[in-house]
């Protein structure tokens, strides 16, 4: 891996460094400077710096025009809303609208005002109709009231009469008669109010009122069967009809209160039953009316919308951009003379005929005079980190950003992680039934992929369609270590050969007590089938994957040390290589690499030697005879030197680098008072960058505790680290047990029942544990594990990942903004 | 089919899929450096996990002892 890598820094390879970008400074005549950002941001290319950061938003030049933009956007805000409620959705039409943004704004206003109009008027129209329902239905149910009360009323007076005419003797007290007179004179002064309420409210109106009067009130009421719609609030609620008697004006401005709080509407209602009917009939009518205008208008609100629906896209992105261009004038400074607008900004090198280009046909298309100038800054100023990405690398890059940007050219890990991030995935998820699962999810998306990034999906299946090449890699190297581990779905296949075991004897009867012994060769591709459901399969499989996990982790860790070469090569950094890279190298390898070696030798010879006990005496008792446990010749010797290296190696890392970085600023700020004076143009600018840079104290105790810092976190961070590398083993122990577990408890269970039922419920069951645990649950455990073996264990090796994105002002970006 | 033998295999297939890289996506020197870093990676990692399964099995220090029911 390490020829790649060294490879790898001397032509340039796509994403390993970050592009190469500059400082560009661009003079805009002000005719023009509006299509000059609107071109530029059609390119996206160019990041422009705010020149006016210390100026407030309402300070800056185009603060009205921006607000301007702000009041057409919500405008087309109002028109959405208004689409969503009336259910016309905007259409989605291709062809650009050739509309200048001032017209869009005449335009935008006038249908808003229109719009406001329309909404008023239906509003007004509404309550109307809502309000004659309401007086319609208290006509009707209050009516009924009267109806009944009088054919009531008749009923008594003529009993009243006949028991009068019947016993009009000396029995009858005298007092009843001028009760009755009292009545009638009272029954004048009777008045009564009709209306509707609120029916949850009823109860407690009809106690209020009760307590207000002290009982002197008559309620009656009646439930309207379908809910009518309030007019003032507008929605539908269930209401009574109810008709209140009170008897004296103090009584009915408590009633007219205790109506109002409650909501209570209230209707004139005339007691003669001719006006009633002819009351009902007026009102129907004019209801009648009211519904041909309000479908009308609504008819007309529709239409209005549609049309708003047609063009609603068109606009809104033209006021998007209008707005984002506005913004981005704002960040550019104005000249002296007030003729020309400065910009600067970031742009990657390769840009340069195209924005170049850009200027051109903005300056040729707004007929100015003078075309740009486009000229290139130096700065010491570290530049923002760029990668050309294609939708395939984008979402490996997004595994690092995450991380954290990488600084400025330096050397991006997402190189390796391509391959790296799915393989260490797959050596926790090595199934090839499962990984056969994944990869028809993975295809499913991408063959869909053009559909699916026009729509608009929820979160998690946003997640999962944005990382799809991630999932068909990991996919494919999970068949692939599938195929190694031999399972699918936990179930070995013989594939390749023979199982290079076999009994002892013919009559296999050793073979549950001693066990198989090998006769044939070794098994060509992956592990021998015959392990599985041995006893001894959990021994072999653990060592095998322990030691694997070693192998690999001491693998990839190499790898990120050599990338911190390359590093050091391409910064011209000699200190990093003479006192970083090789002590580490050495470091790392005489203890972990020799375990690496140790590993290897001892499959190789088939020894019985004990890995342990050798490392732990390398370090106890080194001078010790190794006995039973030497592997090779001289193996004691080279222990000796190996450790002797491991413990040279620390002091070599931790003390020349802060001597020589003291020297050299020493020798750097020495020489600084000395140099010529360079041209003026440049020196000016360096002057300004290098107050930061010059006034740098050298405080060699804060370097030199620095070095420390990342000199034990190196040394205990190979040995933790080579441990971390152990989770391999241990998530693929688990996914491999879990999956045995499904397959036996579960899917041979229920086989054994010979009942199809069963059969069935077992299958069921174990598709859905499959499925949730097995593919959904250990493939996110499993991506967690191989994002921290990346994040932690391989990038703290070289990756400072301090850089800050190149964010290019581009109207394709737009959207995501928002 | 022993050790030496397979890892050839490995190389072989390393290599041509190295060619076709080249051969179906040809977008310029740098492209290529990094298909072909991909590539040579994949083929490495591939190559290491099997090669340790099969030194793991060659000389086997446990062998398969059936469980009782078998």
């Amino acid at each position: 891996m390490g020829e790649v890598a060294r490879r790898g820094c001397c032509p340039p390879m796509d994403l390993f460094r970050s592009e190469p970008m500059q400082l560009v400074q661009l003079i805009i005549p002000i005719e023009s400077a509006h299509r000059t950002v609107s071109y530029l941001g059609d390119l996206g290319l160019l990041q422009f710096k705010d020149l006016n950061a210390d100026k407030s938003p309402f300070q800056r030049t185009y603060a009205t025009q921006i607000k301007r933009c702000g009041e057409m956007a919500r405008r087309l805000r109002f028109f959405k809303e208004q689409m969503l409620k009336a259910g016309v959705s905007p259409k989605y039409s291709t062809t650009p609208v050739d509309v200048n943004i001032d017209d869009l704004e005449v335009k935008l206003t006038e249908i808003e005002s229109e719009l406001v109009e329309m909404n008023a008027n239906g509003e007004k129209l509404q309550r109307s109709y809502n309000e004659l329902v309401e007086y319609k239905l208290v006509l009707q149910k209050a009516g009924e009231f009267f109806r009944s009360a009088q054919s009531r009323a008749i009923e008594q007076q003529r009993e009243f009469e006949s028991r009068h005419l019947g016993d009009d003797s000396m029995e009858t007290p005298l007092l009843q008669d001028q009760e009755l007179v009292g009545d009638s004179s009272k029954q004048v002064k009777l008045g009564f109010l009709a209306g509707l309420v609120p029916r949850e409210k009823s109860m407690v109106f009809e106690r209020i009122l009760f307590r207000a009067t002290r009982g002197n009130v008559f309620l009656r009421q009646a439930t309207v069967e379908d809910p009518v719609t309030d007019p003032v609030s507008g929605e539908k609620t269930e209401k009574n009809v109810f008709v209140i008697f009170y008897a004296g004006e103090k009584a009915k401005a408590k009633i007219l209160k205790i109506c109002e709080a409650f909501g209570a509407n209230r209707y004139p209602f005339a007691e003669e039953l001719g006006k009633q009917a002819q009351m009902i009939t007026e009102v129907s009518g004019r209801l009648l009316e009211l519904k041909t205008t309000i479908d009308a208008g609504l008819h007309h609100r529709d239409h209005l919308l549609n049309t708003i629906g047609a063009q609603f896209e068109q606009w809104d992105v033209l006021v998007r951009k209008e707005k984002s261009i506005h913004h981005t004038l704002n960040m550019l400074s104005l000249d002296v003379t007030k003729k020309c607008l400065v910009a600067e900004g970031w742009s990657p090198i390769f840009a340069n005929k195209q924005i170049q280009d850009a200027l051109q046909r903005a300056a040729l298309d707004s007929n100015s005079q003078v075309n740009a100038i486009f000229q290139v800054l130096h700065t010491r100023e570290l530049p923002p980190t760029f990668f050309r990405t294609n939708k395939f690398t984008s979402s490996f890059q997004g595994i690092i950003d995450s991380y954290g940007v990488a600084k400025y050219q330096e050397a991006n890990p997402t190189v390796y992680t391509v391959v790296t991030f799915p393989f260490l995935f797959a050596v926790m998820f090595g199934d090839w039934g499962h990984g056969i699962c994944l990869l028809l999810a993975a295809l499913y998306f991408i063959i869909r992929e053009k559909k699916l990034s026009s729509q608009k999906l929820d979160d998690i299946t946003e997640m999962t369609f944005g990382g799809r090449y991630v999932i068909l890699l990991m996919a494919l190297f999970s068949i692939y270590t599938g195929f190694i581990y031999n399972e699918f779905f936990s179930v070995p296949f013989a594939l390749f050969a023979p199982s290079a075991y076999d009994c002892r004897d013919l009559s296999c009867r050793d073979a549950t007590t001693v066990g198989l012994i090998k006769v044939r060769d070794t098994y060509p591709f992956g592990v021998d089938p015959v392990w599985h459901g041995t006893r001894s399969e959990l021994p072999f499989l653990n060592s095998l994957k322990m030691k694997m996990s070693i192998l690999l982790g001491v693998a990839q860790m190499n790898l990120g040390i050599v990338m911190s070469y390359c590093n050091a090569i391409f910064f011209r950094n000699r200190v990093n290589v003479w006192f970083q890279f090789i002590p580490q190298m050495i470091f790392l390898n005489s203890l972990f690499g020799y375990l690496a070696l140790l590993i290897i030798v001892k499959w190789c010879t088939g020894s019985q030697a004990d890995l342990y006990h050798i490392l732990i005496y390398m370090f106890l008792s080194p001078t010790d005879e190794l006995g039973e446990n030497q592997l090779f010749v001289g193996q004691k010797n080279l222990q000796l030197v190996l450790l002797l290296l491991a413990f040279i190696s620390v002091p070599w890392m931790l003390l020349p680098k802060p001597f020589i970085l003291k020297k050299q600023h020493e020798a750097r700020h020495g020489a600084e008072s000395y140099t010529p004076l360079e041209s003026t143009d440049e020196s000016l600018q360096a002057e300004s960058n290098h107050e930061s840079h010059g006034h740098e104290e050298f405080e060699f105790s804060e370097v030199f505790v620095h070095q420390l810092i990342h000199t034990i976190e190196f040394v205990l961070g190979a040995v933790s680290n080579t441990a971390s590398y152990l989770r391999l083993w241990a998530l693929s122990l688990a996914h491999s047990e879990l999956s045995s577990v499904f397959y036996e408890k579960v899917l041979l269970m229920a086989w054994g029942y010979n009942n199809v039922i069963i059969l069935i419920v077992g299958l069921i069951v174990f598709i859905f544990a499959t499925v949730g645990v097995l593919l959904v649950m250990e493939t996110l455990s499993a991506f967690l594990h191989a994002l921290r073996l990346h994040w932690v264990e391989f990038q703290n090796k070289f990756y400072e990942g301090d850089g800050y994105k190149f964010h290019p002002f581009s109207f394709s970006l737009l959207d995501d903004e928002e | 089919m022993g050790f030496s033998v397979t890892t050839l295999v490995f190389a072989v297939i390393g290599i041509v899929a190295s060619l076709c890289t080249r051969i179906c996506f040809n977008r310029g020197p740098s492209s290529n450096l990094f298909h072909l870093t991909l590539v040579l990676t994949a083929t490495i990692c591939c190559w290491m996990m099997w090669a340790i399964v099969y030194l793991a099995q060659m000389k086997p220090l446990i062998v398969p002892i059936l469980s009782e029911g078998e």
